[in-house]
């Protein structure tokens, strides 16, 4: 038994490290450490400088120009990422999409979908979730109706996460609405510039415009955008899920927030002192650093199982819930430590290039409503609840 | 990273396995409970004869040389079924001082007879006032012609009823909280002026407290340098930490067990309990207590051993934080989730429930150790 | 005199084994596996036959994947001299199993070979009776008590209704019952000693046999789940159930 990475592991890590403290944009850097906004052109600067040096792909195959990184590798990668400041890639292309189509697309799917994943020519978003289908997927009512060479596609998908930048979206669809929930799916990907689609943004409780509501409205698709069999959609999306999870623990944004709330409870003043010396506020930054270290511990135990050629099953659900839970917990921290300067809602400050005054600092702008927004954690990718159901169902067989 | 056994482990599990399966019954628990010394000495012999009880303890000295995953595994085992037997005070706790402190001579005359399991310690550092902190120490040792002289009043020292020697911190110098001017002695306990009163202790293993009235103990009895035990007492409770976390993961997979297995087949309106979604959910959040605890409890036998350092005495601090929470968590809702049923003394579960809360009260509970994080927390 | 045991690698009898989802087997992801119980009581015996000096070399032999070295690690653990693994990962049937064993006992030449009466997991209890036709030995099955005096064997066996002791010319093969011994558990000092005790691999081929099997499994299936008891009024109403409805009585 060794909880240390091997000397090889190690190596890798001095690359990635070495790599990444020069190659990521400072602006960038500072932008996710502040949370401050991130631009389109933000998340693409990064992705390019990651593409040219061959790891914007770290989930894919090397035959599609991806690096074929072992799990342990994967994390190694992320954890370095995270800790110089690096934005969380978005992943609907690069790391959703694309393995399905890896798995179950055509060669001419492979051949023109991937290459434009890889160079940022195309950004893909999600439609899965609608307003009657959330933690209940397979409940969806879009309809798809084959008419010659085309779908018609009719319906409404919600909580599209950046849907404003995309150029493209992969759907779950119904083929047959006669099939029971889940039999009767499609996979389908659509040109998001087609007639017939409509974005509207949903503004969340931070003021933040990240998700979209998308309407489709007899909007025709070409049935060779069809990814996999009609009605087998559901395989599809089953296979995405699995590679959603991993990594989901978000041990790496963890530790990089867990650093930044010690930084700003540093400078933050209480008693006359920093408020990291104040021995209530020191002990809650104690807990949550030793309960994130027991996280990273079950990860790692994860990821062992997993590079010795174990599937990881219902554990990640457990590393899931556990990882949003100690973020959140992260995060209203780092809105504690602000007293009340967490009050202000002065948007304008959360422009970087923002000219004017700072209210306090440069770090108190974002906490609060990013507090707000990390409410997401424990909704999405399959609610903490689902989680807990697919814990009872798949490990503990009750 | 590797988390797997080697094939000497797995082998030294399967064999603790066993043992503690054919002889450790639930009903020959509560037997030895009510005997003599509140175990099984014919218990105590077999981990000797197989070996067990040097696992924990230097080749040199007679012992086997086992790492802290070694211990880890005869201690998760021997917390699975609840055994009553001091191992964790005297092979890993009390074995542990000894060979940290002692001299050559001290090692050779006795950690062999505790490697083969014919002599047992105990470890006494708890006072009345101390409360865990290992510096507050009242009980007093002089020097006086040939040796020394004790006094004072030491608490609930487990196993210290039946041990042979009881390893025993006093005061030498110095005043009550002062860090410097503690030293550790080796008390025989049929010295004159020695009383002990022994207990059964409510998660069950016995103890007792010992007095000191002016007891008389020859100059080699003193381990280590006078006045500069304390970081030696640090450094040990560590190990004897990473054991407690193991012993814990035992009990709590085991009382995880019983629970799972009650809810598949208690029916209640017409349907086994478990198919209630509120007690699935329970379940589901006891098995995530359950996986960080495991965590850290590997973590701890991982460090234990380990050259003594700030980062081991955190990750040290951290394992015991997080396995005493998860215990408690587990313990409570075990006997929620059974009901009455998990209130009885006949049910192995509620003994369980007993000895997963009552852990914290050894080695420091959760804001002892979460306050000690707290001072060793690393600036960002 | 040279003893050879053979021992199978099983799930471990503590385990609740699971059906693939296909019912093409068991799965044995994930789970405990440890050697068959009945096999235990063979090493067991030869390893008192050794101690009372009749036995002079304990050779453990098993067939089946790499893994199976940690079921001969634990019989070397237990008190056997040196293993052999017959390493295939293919699933062999019973006659399989015995041509091995036949080629291993050509190799070996013990005097006695003793195995389990049955494996636990696929509970054919045939392997020793095929070895025994094989080699053309005698054979003394379901073994409660062995003993060896000069060139016989005498072992009593448990059959319906009572014991029967049976006279074996050497060389001979024995196979164990449950009541036969109460096997040991490896001490420490044996488990590390272990690790120093030979272990040959071999393969099917190297031994000239081939194992195509004859029988092909076409489904595995959980047992259905017990039904609920009831309460009945009265002990003649009991009696009743117990005569008409389970046959029992």
């Amino acid at each position: 038994m060794d909880i240390n990475y091997t000397p090889a592991e190690l190596e890798f890590r001095d690359e990635v490290r070495a790599f990444v403290s020069v190659a990521l944009p400072d602006d960038i850097a500072a932008k996710v450490r502040l949370g401050k906004h991130l631009s389109k052109d933000d998340h693409q600067r990064w992705q390019r400088i990651l593409a040219k040096r061959g790891w914007y792909a770290a989930n894919w195959p090397v035959e599609h120009g991806g690096t074929g990184w072992s799990v342990v590798q994967k994390h190694i990668f992320e954890e370095e990422c995270a800790a110089f400041g690096a934005p969380r890639l978005i992943s609907f292309g690069v790391n959703m999409v694309a393995p399905v189509i890896i798995k179950f697309g055509t060669q001419t799917q492979k051949d023109h979908y991937l290459p434009r994943i890889l160079s940022g020519e195309d950004w893909w978003c999600q439609g899965y979730s609608e307003p009657g289908a959330g933690s209940d997927l397979a409940s969806l009512k879009t309809r798809a109706v084959r008419d010659g060479e085309h779908y018609i596609v009719n319906g409404q998908k919600t909580w599209t996460t950046l849907g404003q930048h995309a150029n493209m979206i992969f759907c779950l669809v119904r083929t047959d609405p006669d099939a029971q929930q889940q039999r009767g799916i499609s996979f389908l990907l659509i040109d998001m510039a087609s007639p017939g689609i409509t974005v509207r943004p949903i503004i969340t409780l931070d003021g933040d415009h990240e998700v979209n509501e998308v309407f489709f409205d007899n909007v025709r698709v070409p049935v060779a955008n069809l990814v996999g069999e009609e009605n087998q959609g559901w395989t599809c999306a089953k296979y995405l899920l699995t590679h959603e999870r991993t990594g989901q623990a978000g041990i790496a944004q963890s530790k990089a927030a867990l650093a930044q709330l010690k930084q700003v409870a540093a400078r933050e003043l209480r008693n006359g002192r920093p408020l990291l010396d104040d021995p209530l506020f020191r002990a809650q930054v104690a807990e949550v650093e030793i309960q994130l270290l027991a996280i990273e511990v079950s990860t790692l135990r994860i990821l062992a199982a997993a590079q010795a050629g174990g599937v990881p099953g219902a554990e990640s659900s457990i590393l899931k819930i556990k990882g949003s839970e100690i973020r959140q917990a992260i995060s209203h921290l780092l809105r504690k430590a602000l007293g009340v300067h967490a009050l202000p809602f002065v948007e304008e400050e959360l422009d970087f290039d923002h000219a004017g005054e700072l209210r306090h600092a440069d770090y108190s702008a974002a906490p609060a409503g990013q507090y707000f927004n990390l409410r997401k954690l424990s909704i999405y990718g399959g609610s903490n609840e689902i989680q807990k159901n697919i814990i009872a169902k798949m490990i503990l067989e009750l | 990273m590797d988390f797997t056994l080697s094939e000497e482990q797995q082998m030294l599990q399967d064999t603790v396995v066993r043992l503690v399966r054919d002889s450790y019954s639930f009903e020959q628990r509560e037997q030895f409970y009510r005997s003599e010394p509140g175990f099984s000495w014919a218990f105590w012999q077999q981990l000797g004869e197989l070996g067990l009880c040097s696992v924990p303890i230097a080749e040199a000295h007679g012992g086997f040389g086992g790492s802290g995953v070694d211990n880890l595994l005869i201690m998760t085992e021997l917390g699975r079924n609840l055994c009553l037997e001091p191992f964790l005070q005297s092979q890993i706790h009390g074995a542990g001082l000894l060979q940290q402190l002692g001299n050559a001579q001290q090692c050779e005359a006795l950690l062999p007879r505790v490697a083969s399991g014919e002599l047992q310690l105990a470890v006494a550092l708890e006072e009345s006032q101390s409360h865990y902190l290992l510096h507050d120490v009242q009980t007093r040792a002089v020097v006086v012609d040939g040796g020394w002289k004790l006094s004072g009043h030491k608490v609930v020292v487990v196993g210290g009823h039946s041990a042979g020697l009881i390893l025993l911190s006093a005061r030498t110098a110095g005043e009550p909280l002062d860090e410097q001017g503690i030293s550790l002695f080796l008390l025989d306990p049929a010295s004159v002026g020695v009383s002990r009163r022994a207990y059964p202790n409510i998660d069950g293993p016995h103890a007792c407290d010992v007095v000191l009235d002016e007891v008389f103990i020859a100059a080699d009895s003193l381990l280590g340098e006078p006045g500069r035990a304390l970081p030696a007492l640090r450094y040990q409770r560590g190990r004897a930490i990473a054991a407690q976390c193991a012993e814990a993961v035992g009990g709590m997979q085991e009382a995880f067990r019983l629970t799972l297995d009650y809810l598949k087949t208690r029916q209640q309106f017409g349907a086994p309990i478990g198919k209630f979604q509120v007690l699935q959910h329970r379940m589901a959040d006891m098995r995530g207590e359950l996986e960080l605890a495991s965590s850290m409890a590997i973590l701890a036998a991982c460090v234990a051993d380990e050259v003594d350092s700030e980062e081991r005495s955190r990750r040290l601090a951290a394992a015991k934080f997080v396995v005493v929470r998860a215990a408690r968590f587990i313990a409570e809702q075990a006997i929620q989730l059974h009901g009455g049923i998990g209130m009885t003394w006949e049910y192995n579960l509620a003994h369980h429930a007993k000895r997963l809360v009552m852990l914290s009260h050894q080695l420091g509970d959760d804001d002892h150790h979460l306050q000690a994080y707290a001072e060793l927390l690393k600036s960002a | 005199m040279k003893v050879l045991v053979a021992i199978k690698r099983v799930v471990d009898y503590n385990v609740k084994v699971r059906v693939k989802a296909d019912e093409s087997g068991v799965d044995l992801a994930n789970v405990k596996m440890s050697m068959n119980p009945f096999c235990e009581i063979a090493v067991e015996e030869a390893v008192r036959l050794k101690e009372k000096g009749v036995a002079s070399e304990i050779v453990v032999v098993s067939i089946g994947p790499t893994a199976a070295q940690e079921q001969l690690r634990t019989a070397l653990a237990l008190g056997a001299d040196r293993a052999v693994l017959v390493e295939s990962s293919e699933e062999l049937n019973s006659l399989a199993v015995a041509k091995l064993l036949k080629a291993v006992v050509d190799k070996e030449q013990p005097q006695l070979v003793i195995l389990g009466k049955q494996a636990i997991d696929s509970d054919n209890n045939q392997t020793g009776q095929m070895l025994g036709a094989l080699t053309g030995y005698a054979q003394g099955t379901f073994a409660s008590k062995v003993e060896v005096a000069g060139d016989k064997v005498n072992v009593t066996r448990e059959i319906d209704g009572g014991l029967q002791t049976v006279a074996l010319n050497l060389p001979a093969i024995v196979t164990t019952d449950l009541r036969l011994n109460e096997p040991r558990y490896a001490s420490l000092p044996n488990i590390m000693k272990a690790k120093k005790k030979p272990l040959e691999v071999l393969t099917p081929d190297a031994l000239g046999v081939t194992t195509t099997s004859t029988v092909k499994t076409l489904k595995v299936e959980a047992p259905a789940g017990r039904s609920a008891g009831i309460k009945v009024k009265s002990v003649a109403e009991l009696v009743e159930k117990l005569k008409n409805e389970a046959k029992v009585i």
